[in-house]
């Protein structure tokens, strides 16, 4: 009897699996792990090479599985870091570490190189957003020494610097993707207007809300909630006029984004070598230039009260030779804004030395 | 194609199991074969010829074994399968070494080594020397000796089996549920061992070899070497053993307890079984064995000790492995033999041993294989740093696992329970097992990005 239920069972689920890759209708992509899955199409180009990447990609109650794998190491294994990335207070901590000394001079001499090349007359500012293993304790968990490199970047950097790594706590963050929420920001526009010499403005917003966020990090320990992005504007944000260099005019919140995999991208549109923003209304007739990475889209919106023209610019994307024939940097005002995550990982920038 | 693979588990087997089931005997070495053909070829593409020349050379040489030129002919069989495993083994390891020795500058082949070519041309030689030592009759039909060639279950990974033990199972065997599911066990512990503790060692060891290395450091990534290595390979032969119960064959154990050996000399008895019974079968006995002098006997130790570590991958660190056996093969047998009983100093011995001889197989730079070596005594490291006892803590329980699964301590258990009348519980805690087993190790599989596959170089 025992024989004949190992047999029955053992068939079920081999035939079930079987069954399924056969008659399932094909997912194209994964909101749950944000990635595009493997294909029929893949299939039809090489049959056997594919054919695991889709099987696995395809299988049956896959997101499940993914769950019980991360249960299984974190929880019965006790391995911490399992795929790179702490839980604490149920948010997803990504491991930056260990801090890369290279990266970092190499982070320091691309934004020294810009300063000495475009910025002779600008008003140059800079800040260091921490990233969730700053929150990590010492002593217990892999946690790079965040106040050394805080000191070299002091030190070596040329601009005034706007200190705001001590501001934010871990609940400020989403829980299972890298950034800030946006709502996290309000709380240092008065540092950054105090810094850059701006009029401090208390603006009403209104809330939006966007459900189902699963995070960048979120399938490293899926078996944590998806979660809901808040996005904050008003009428002076809408009628901002924003410009991309690579998909032309989009809003500030780019509600088209909603459709795809990263509900982040809401933000300024997500990745974008170059964004021009500009508010008719505004008071100030000052022009900034921000050189961020993907921490930036959702704090760059709270500063357009403050500039007529805000040029934003990620030089993940584009190279700083070619970035220089677009913009002119004379007497405005220039904010390098990046996470220690870039900091610790800064060779994706592409500056000529 | 790897077992540990959702296209294996789910499309290969299910669709194997599904026809090799349906179509009566005569067609099942058939269908067998054809899997077996379509298995290597997912893998490896066009070398499935390479893989169906040698079987029908071979094949062709065993029908003339019965003739009066037989020595000729296993002479001409030996060379033939010696030289395709020169060819794609080892050529480039010799033109290598001649162009660094002697300065030449001759070009490397451009040769993909062929996988799982170690243990076909072995299975094609112990053929080749049985029959024509009358131990087996020759095989009359060539699709039954590609099949027991080619069988997909032990064909890239062993364990090396002998026409003559499956001979009579290639010619009727009764598949029956009990069998199928003594195999579906087998198979599953196999896929446990392999996906859920040595894929896991891999991880492990890889992490703490990124980090800032301390002499701690070193001896459990040296303890990871040894567990993966063990779980990994003898997890594939369960899976193989298990495979092979499933379409009605009884393959040999391959694996036993190696890791709880009182000596070297006993741990060979116990690890890879299948390749150290070919080298005492097939090298060590005919060339003279222990039925000689002592210096002769010692030759004979060296040669097959040699050839055991050059068959596990064409570098230098593996001759050095076979070569450091050698050394303790030959210690035991002068000299510590008396001293090495079932003691805790005989156990820690041949433990430590055999974590050194993994750290020799695991690391073929030999730069590297020194500062390794170095690490372990800490020559130029710290004895300990916060990063190596932060690796040790979160992950202990998977080297708790590894150490407690080393050793037949659940097997006791099992044998306990039974005769204390438990076979009810034991039934249910079976079905239990394998569910559970099954499930994380597909979930595991699932969510893995790699899956490390040692047999590579083999």
């Amino acid at each position: 009897m025992k024989n004949k239920i190992i047999v029955g069972i053992f068939i079920l689920i081999l035939g079930s699996g079987f069954i399924f890759g056969i008659l399932s209708k094909t997912q194209e992509i994964s909101f749950f792990e944000r990635r595009k899955l493997t294909s029929k199409e893949d299939l039809k180009e090489d049959f056997f090479a594919n054919l695991d990447d889709y099987m696995s990609d395809q299988f049956l109650l896959r997101n499940e599985l993914l769950k019980v794998s991360s249960i299984w190491n974190r929880f019965f294994l006790r391995n911490e870091e399992y795929n790179n990335v702490y839980t604490k207070k149920d948010s997803i901590i990504e491991k930056n570490y260990p801090m890369n000394q290279k990266s970092i001079d190499g982070f320091i001499d691309k934004m020294n190189s810009i300063s000495t090349r475009y910025l002779k007359n600008s008003n140059v500012y800079y800040t260091i957003l921490p990233d969730k293993s700053y929150f990590l304790e010492e002593g217990k968990e892999l946690k790079m020494d965040f106040s050394s490199m805080k000191k070299q970047l002091n030190e070596e950097i040329k601009g005034v610097y706007i200190d705001i790594l001590d501001e934010f706590t871990l609940e400020d963050y989403f829980k299972t993707d890298i950034h800030l929420k946006q709502n996290a920001y309000f709380k240092v526009i008065p540092t950054f207007t105090e810094k850059m010499n701006l009029k401090y403005q208390k603006k009403d917003y209104e809330e939006y809300k966007i459900d189902h966020f699963y995070g960048a990090s979120f399938s490293k320990a899926p078996y944590l909630n998806q979660e809901t992005i808040t996005y904050y504007s008003n009428q002076e944000i809408k009628n901002t006029k924003v410009k991309h260099l690579e998909y032309g005019k989009r809003n500030v919140y780019d509600l088209t984004q909603l459709n795809n995999v990263d509900l982040y991208n809401v933000f300024l549109s997500g990745p974008s070598a170059l964004i021009e923003i500009e508010n008719n209304q505004s008071e100030s007739s000052r022009e900034l230039i921000v050189f961020r990475d993907s921490f930036g889209s959702s704090f760059v919106p709270l500063l357009i009260p403050y500039y007529q023209k805000i040029t934003v610019v990620d030089l993940r994307y584009i190279s700083d030779e070619k970035m220089a024939e677009l913009i002119s940097f004379d007497q405005k005002d220039v904010l390098f804004m990046y996470s220690t995550l870039l900091v610790n990982s800064s060779e994706i920038l592409k500056v000529k030395k | 194609m790897v077992f540990s693979s959702i296209s294996f588990l789910f499309f290969f087997l299910p669709l194997l199991f599904l026809i090799y089931f349906i179509v009566p005997k005569k067609l099942k070495n058939m269908v067998l074969l054809i899997f077996s053909l379509l298995f290597y070829y997912i893998g490896e593409k066009w070398y499935v010829i390479l893989l169906l020349s040698s079987c029908l050379v071979n094949f062709l040489v065993g029908r003339k074994l019965s003739s009066k030129q037989k020595k000729s002919y296993l002479i001409l069989g030996l060379v033939f399968n010696v030289g395709l495993l020169f060819y794609y083994k080892y050529t480039n390891f010799f033109i290598d070494n001649f162009n660094q020795i002697l300065n030449f500058n001759f070009s490397t082949l451009q040769v993909v080594l062929p996988l799982g070519i170690s243990f076909f041309t072995f299975q094609n030689i112990s053929y080749l020397i049985d029959v024509y030592r009358n131990d087996t009759k020759e095989e009359k039909n060539l699709f039954a000796y590609f099949t027991y060639i080619s069988l997909f279950p032990q064909l890239v990974a062993g364990p090396i089996v002998r026409y003559k033990d499956i001979r009579k199972e290639l010619e009727s065997r009764k598949e029956s549920t009990n069998k199928f599911a003594s195999g579906i066990t087998r198979f599953t512990v196999g896929l446990g061992k392999k996906v859920l503790i040595a894929d896991t060692l891999y991880y492990t060891y890889t992490a703490i070899m990124a980090s800032n290395m301390s002499m701690m450091s070193y001896w459990v990534v040296a303890l990871c070497f040894t567990f993966q290595i063990y779980y990994d390979f003898s997890g594939y032969s369960d899976m193989a053993i298990g495979l092979g119960s499933m379409f009605g064959f009884t393959f040999k154990e391959n694996f036993n307890y190696p890791l709880i050996s009182s000596s070297i000399t006993e741990f060979w008895r116990r690890w890879h079984m299948s390749l150290s019974s070919f080298f005492r079968d097939y090298i060590y006995i005919p060339l003279g064995g222990n039925r000689c002098s002592i210096l002769k006997n010692i030759r004979n130790i060296l040669i097959v000790w040699i050839l055991t570590g050059f068959w596990h991958g064409a570098d230098w660190n593996f001759i050095l492995w076979g070569f450091y056996f050698f050394c303790f093969l030959i210690l035991e047998k002068f000299v510590l033999k008396k001293y090495l009983k079932n003691n805790i100093f005989s156990y820690l011995y041949t433990f430590l041993i055999v974590i050194f001889s993994f750290v020799i197989f695991s690391i073929s730079d030999m730069k590297e294989l020194v500062s390794f070596f170095q690490g372990m005594f800490g020559i130029g490291v710290e004895i300990t740093n916060f990063e190596s006892i932060y690796y040790l803590k979160n992950n202990f329980m998977i080297l708790i696992v590894s150490f407690l699964g080393m050793g037949p301590l659940f097997k006791n258990i099992i044998i306990r329970l039974k005769k204390g009348k438990m076979n009810k519980v034991l039934s249910v805690l079976e079905v239990v097992f394998i569910i559970v087993v099954l499930i994380l190790s597909i979930a595991v599989i699932i969510s893995s990005t790699f899956n490390p596959f040692i047999y590579f170089r083999f």
